[in-house]
């Protein structure tokens, strides 16, 4: 009897056990005692980086990408151990949607990489959590690298202070930046005979609801509509209509959530509309942009996003497309989100300035730029290479000079990156679902909304606050 | 009986030597990150940097959290799809366990899935219930029915993840059935039938009891299985759903962990889960070893 009892306990013990571990398996194994020591030794080789010139330093370089851009990267790392013989890069790639999880495990485990893609949501908490290494020094002494020639609205977005993100030091530099601009295809609106939209003056709402619904027809008379005016995903184009419009998610200090100014309701209330009344959209219940995409991509959608990261595939479209800038809400201006992906060094590295040395080759060199460039899979960083890129017409779009707009004038970053995390921006689009069917209108949304975002905002902001005193 | 001598000692050594590499795993991959996690549920450890005790306030926290009991509910309702899979599995094996031609190619038909990929498998399905071109709906529609768009309904992303796991589990249930099956004594039914026994008689009165230990074994592993799924939310539904309609607690733990910088309230949800499965496992061993007694 009594051994018999033994085996359910035991069982019970490991299952109670594996359940727990099961989430917390983010390499706590060495966790233990481990980061003391690797810590000493990181911060002692600063001096001893020199000596190094004998034996090679191994760096390794975490990142993603889709094959195309893998492939470049690749590349372009080649070049740069080539270029510097005394450093060896060891490239780990992860699918794009582990990068974030892996990264964070391996942070946690105290075994981060020594160059790895970070994301300038992340910034604050990786720089309070001593994460990052800041590379300002190394910028500044770089020879071969001017940071002046790099956006600034990209380099702002790596620089923080302690307590604003824009200013202070660098920790980081862009990868890329990702202007979303708004496309439309051109071959459909010549064969429906309606004059091709302006690329310097947006539409007013009304013009882009109308030519929409224009533009939404059953093409070969069998009764079924196959062609639509759009087909947008509320995660990424409802910011254009809500900033166009004057309103914004959250206030100028970044510690109140506006969404329940009458101003957003109206351009949510839009956003559903363009599906719900005014019908100009593929299917009903449409959130998922896979759909959208491919019937873009098959011509059966007239206005799209389309980002730099497109340029590549859509180069093989069976039809012609140009971009434009997104429609005008109540304030007549055109608003659009830059999205960006940065590069930063381990604080942990024991190379700091090999590292330092490749996170500019990649971001900021001639050489670097010109290969990724060339690759197609991205904007070019620097000023004067990225007019020389918009001035090319001969590739499609003929009007990649919207791009430069969107990052020298109207472009904005996304709101959830200007807090210490995303949980409260995240919250409004988990549970939008009901006012995109037309089962709840904007207003009320945004009115149940407000305090629920409010609560994780108010919780980011003492998390960083606690981060800081740390 | 004295155990000292060479030949023992040397017995012993090298048996602890043969187990050591599992207990070893046990304590590394198991049990050492699970006590740091209950440690951690007492911290407001954001992954990080350092670790700050604050008592219970995470768990005061979670229990106002409104997501985390959505995501608990969202755990426990897909749960359904445990005495569900339990039932059909059972239906097959007895259908399989009949001398017909062709049981082979069932058995390895209804066995693909489980040892397919389980994220390939998500995949797959995440297509077949695209609300367009998917393959589900466009089956509905041959029979005209017009089927939702069910990865973005809230009412029917549950069920339809539901569905997939049912599926995916469906032939190892079957294969245990089966082998519970063939260990049935042949006589006890020629018996059954001499009494006159029916063919639901039988059902109900010999092969229930005796695959019972095999149920019982599904079901805990079912529930244990099924208070951790997060592979299947986290590619099907990647924010989780709906107004978080498809989320579950592990789902909630990661997003939360890596997400949000939040390890220490993620570490506290999972200790509550550990807890969960823990409680609900020792009742189920209870009931079972009652209802031993007094057969």
């Amino acid at each position: 009897m009594a051994k018999k009892g033994w085996i359910p306990a035991v069982t019970l013990l490991v299952t109670a056990g594996l359940a727990l571990s099961g989430c917390s398996n983010g390499g706590n194994a060495d966790a233990g005692n481990g980061p003391a020591s690797s810590q000493a030794s990181g911060s002692q080789s600063g001096d001893g980086s020199d000596k190094s010139g004998s034996e090679k330093a191994e760096l390794t370089f975490m990142f993603r990408g889709g094959p195309d851009e893998q492939a470049a990267y690749k590349k372009t790392v080649d070049k740069f151990e080539a270029d510097h013989p005394g450093v060896k890069v060891k490239i780990i790639t992860t699918a794009a949607d582990q990068y974030a999880t892996k990264l964070k495990a391996a942070i946690t485990g105290k075994s981060a990489p020594d160059v790895f893609y970070l994301d300038p949501g992340d910034l604050k908490a990786y720089v309070n959590g001593g994460v990052l290494l800041n590379i300002n020094s190394y910028v500044q002494d770089n020879k071969d690298v001017d940071i002046s020639k790099v956006w600034k609205k990209g380099v702002d977005l790596y620089r923080y202070d302690g307590q604003t993100v824009g200013q202070g030091d660098i920790y980081g530099l862009p990868k890329d930046l990702g202007p979303f601009a708004m496309g439309y295809n051109k071959t459909m609106f010549e064969k429906a005979g309606i004059p091709l939209p302006d690329k310097d003056k947006p539409y007013t709402w009304d013009e882009f609801i109308q030519v929409s619904q224009q533009l939404t027809k059953d093409t070969n008379g069998d009764g079924k509509l196959d062609q639509w005016g759009t087909g947008l995903n509320v995660t990424w184009n409802l910011q254009s209509l809500v900033w166009s419009n004057g309103a914004d998610w959250i206030d100028a200090s970044r510690t109140k959530v506006t969404i329940d100014e009458p101003k957003f309701a109206e351009a949510l209330q839009l956003f559903a509309d363009i599906q719900n009344k005014y019908k100009a959209t593929p299917s009903i219940a449409e959130a998922q942009t896979l759909d959208t995409y491919q019937r873009w991509m098959q011509g059966q959608i007239g206005f799209f996003p389309v980002g730099p990261w497109d340029l590549s595939t859509y180069a093989k479209l069976p039809f012609d497309y140009d971009l434009i800038p997104y429609p005008a809400g109540s304030t007549g201006k055109t608003a659009t989100w830059i999205g960006s992906l940065g590069i930063g060094v381990s604080s942990k590295t024991k190379y700091p300035e090999q590292a330092a040395a490749l996170v500019m080759y990649l971001t900021a060199s001639e050489e670097g730029m010109k290969m990724l460039a060339d690759a197609k899979v991205q904007m070019p960083n620097l000023q004067d290479m990225a007019q020389t890129w918009a001035a090319d017409t001969s590739s499609k779009p003929a009007n990649k000079e919207e791009f430069l707009q969107i990052v020298n004038d109207y472009g904005r970053p996304l709101p959830g990156i200007l807090t210490y995390n995303a949980e409260w921006y995240n919250l409004f689009f988990t549970d939008i679902q009901p006012v995109l069917d037309g089962k709840m209108t904007a207003a009320d949304y945004v009115k149940q909304e407000q305090p629920k975002m409010q609560k994780l905002l108010d919780k980011a902001i003492e998390q960083e606050a606690k981060s800081k005193s740390k | 009986m004295k155990t000292n001598s060479r030949l023992y000692r040397k017995e012993a050594y090298y048996g602890y030597l043969f187990i050591l590499p599992p207990v070893l795993g046990f304590l590394i991959f198991a049990l050492f990150p699970a006590l740091y996690s209950v440690y951690g549920s007492f911290t407001d450890w954001d992954g990080l940097g350092q670790m700050n005790f604050i008592g219970l306030d995470n768990f005061k926290d979670i229990f106002q959290d409104e997501l985390f009991y959505k995501a608990m509910y969202n755990t426990l309702f897909m749960m359904i799809g445990i005495p569900i899979g339990l039932a059909l599995a059972l239906l097959l094996a007895l259908g399989l366990n009949r001398r017909i031609p062709g049981t082979t190619a069932f058995r390895v038909i209804y066995y693909i899935p489980v040892i397919s990929s389980l994220a390939a498998i998500s995949i797959m399905w995440n297509l077949a219930y695209n609300g367009d071109f998917g393959l589900v709906n466009q089956f509905l529609d041959l029979l005209g029915i017009k089927g939702p768009n069910w990865l973005a309904d809230k009412h029917t992303v549950k069920p339809a993840i539901m569905l997939m796991m049912i599926w995916k589990g469906l032939g190892y249930t079957m294969l245990l059935y089966l082998a519970a099956l063939q260990s049935v004594p042949k006589d006890y039914y020629e018996a059954a039938e001499l009494d006159g026994a029916n063919a639901f008689h039988r059902l109900r009165h010999i092969t229930w009891p005796m695959v019972k230990p095999v149920t019982f074994f599904v079901v805990v592993t079912g529930i244990i299985g099924g208070s951790q799924v997060f592979t299947e939310v986290n590619i099907m539904t990647s924010t989780g759903g709906p107004e978080y309609g498809s989320a579950t607690v592990v789902f909630y733990v990661w997003q939360k962990a890596f997400g949000n910088l939040q390890m220490g309230y993620a570490s506290a949800m999972t200790v509550i889960l550990g807890l969960f499965i823990f409680i609900v496992t020792l009742v189920q061993f209870r009931l079972d070893k009652s209802s031993d007694i007094h057969e």
